[in-house]
């Protein structure tokens, strides 16, 4: 067997896959060839390479997230897959219906209809607090949709928009959170990251938070760099000592930013 | 994976304990970005929440997750271009092992692995240390099985003489750094 055949057993070999005539030809080549031999020892060598471990506030993470989704489903109407599957095919009959003109009348009807109930309802005596209540949290998870599709705009301006409306709330959803923290790290536009830095330091006290602020001090921008460290300065961190250090070792560091680890450095010691 | 998919969001909770490492891991040697590798871990099992209607009962799970873990790394790259190449500060600290020779090795075989062109490092990966068989990889990759034979061999071809070179490179640095420190010290003696 010679190398170019090599390429069609190896793979099979490497995974004990091979017949036993076929196993025996290989190791027969092996024995000959050292570059052939050489990628098999390649292969057992990647077992050597460490498998790391996430960091153990991903699970939180992933609970928060979790609620979130049942939390936004439990919202909307209940009948599950069964509803959703007769609903799927009647959708596309219904709209053709209320496409045609005796359908827009009686479209036109219901929506009287609606208005009327409607304007009886809010103008009764004792407006239900619990569905008060409800809409306020609906109109707070919808500002909190609005934010989150606006992060995912092409624009540089439209996502600058849905970071200052995240800065409207007092409380942010961790979902929400957690996407402001990804603009501040990877967003194109080094203005929507200033905006999404000023926006996240607001909510400091957030572990979630603080613990993005400080991983995305490893960064392009040195703008942004500079910023993060005059925010750790302001929030008097401690922990904050360890991770310029590190930053500081970054090879190819801009000098401004260099200086200013420094200086930050001296400040929090 | 049933649970799961006809509504039982807890069940959830058992997958992301079997499969946050690995999907970890496989993002973590692919992009050697760890808060990246974070967010795409949270991504997938959003999506695994959002798509689960879409598996189908007796397929291979592990390859299903491994879709929709490939898909949601290609979407970040093309909504956030990467700016850099990979560093290799960025490599994960190598754990003390038993010998300074092995921990040498696992070192160079990290740096090798991350000169790999993407698409090397990814097969590697997928069959090295997600344990895909080649059949699943074949449907991931949507290529035949010889294909995904061909691409390990050429990829386990290019580690090798990748490996080789730094290891070449690190002897000859030695080399030099013992060379340097002998001629000043024979200097001093003839002083």
């Amino acid at each position: 067997m010679k190398c170019e055949h090599i390429a069609e057993f190896l793979p099979d070999y490497l995974q004990g896959r091979l017949s036993a005539e076929q196993h025996h030809d290989v190791e027969a080549h092996l024995e000959q060839c050292a570059d052939c031999s050489e990628e098999v020892v390649i292969w057992k060598k990647l077992s050597l390479l460490p498998v790391e471990q996430p960091d153990p506030a991903s699970r939180a993470r992933f609970e928060a997230m979790l609620q979130a989704y049942q939390a936004g489903r439990s919202s909307q109407p209940e009948g599950g897959t069964e509803w959703r599957k007769r609903a799927s095919t009647w959708n596309w009959n219904v709209f053709h219906w209320l496409r045609s003109p005796l359908g827009a009348m009686a479209w036109s009807a219901a929506l009287l209809a609606l208005g009327v109930f409607a304007g009886l309802r809010l103008a009764g005596p004792k407006p239900p607090s619990l569905d008060l209540a409800a809409m306020q949290s609906e109109l707070a998870s919808m500002k909190q949709l609005v934010v989150l599709s606006m992060l995912q705009q092409q624009s540089a301006s439209a996502r600058l928009e849905g970071v200052t409306w995240s800065t409207r709330d007092q409380q942010l959803d961790p979902q929400v959170l957690s996407a402001l923290l990804h603009t501040l790290r990877y967003d194109a536009s080094v203005d929507v990251r200033l905006a999404a830095l000023d926006a996240l330091s607001r909510h400091g006290r957030q572990p979630q938070v603080h613990k993005g602020i400080l991983d995305s001090l490893q960064q392009q921008s040195p703008l942004v760099q500079l910023a993060l460290i005059d925010l750790l300065l302001e929030w008097r961190d401690r922990d904050a000592t360890h991770r310029l250090q590190e930053l500081e070792q970054t090879p190819n560091l801009n000098p401004t930013v260099r200086e200013r680890v420094e200086w930050a450095k001296s400040k929090l010691n | 994976m049933l649970q799961v998919r006809d509504g039982a969001g807890e069940t959830l909770g058992v997958l992301f304990d079997r499969y946050q490492t690995p999907l970890f891991n496989f993002y973590s040697k692919l992009t050697g970005d760890r808060t990246l590798s974070e967010d795409l871990v949270q991504e997938v099992f959003l999506r695994i929440l959002k798509y689960r209607q879409s598996y189908r009962p007796g397929t291979p799970f592990r390859a299903w997750v491994y879709q929709i873990a490939r898909n949601a790394r290609i979407d970040h790259f093309r909504k956030f271009p990467r700016q850099t190449a990979l560093e290799p500060e960025m490599l994960p600290p190598v754990l003390p092992t038993d010998s300074a020779q092995e921990q040498q090795e696992v070192e160079l075989l990290q740096r090798a692995l991350q000169q790999l062109p993407e698409e090397k490092r990814e097969i590697l990966l997928l069959c090295r240390f997600q344990e895909l068989k080649y059949e699943e990889i074949a449907a991931l990759l949507g290529c035949e099985l010889n294909t995904v034979r061909t691409r390990i061999h050429r990829a386990l071809q290019d580690l090798r003489k990748a490996f080789h070179q730094l290891a070449r490179g690190t002897m000859l640095k030695k080399a030099e750094a013992a060379a340097a420190e002998n001629v000043p010290r024979g200097g001093r003696h003839e002083v």
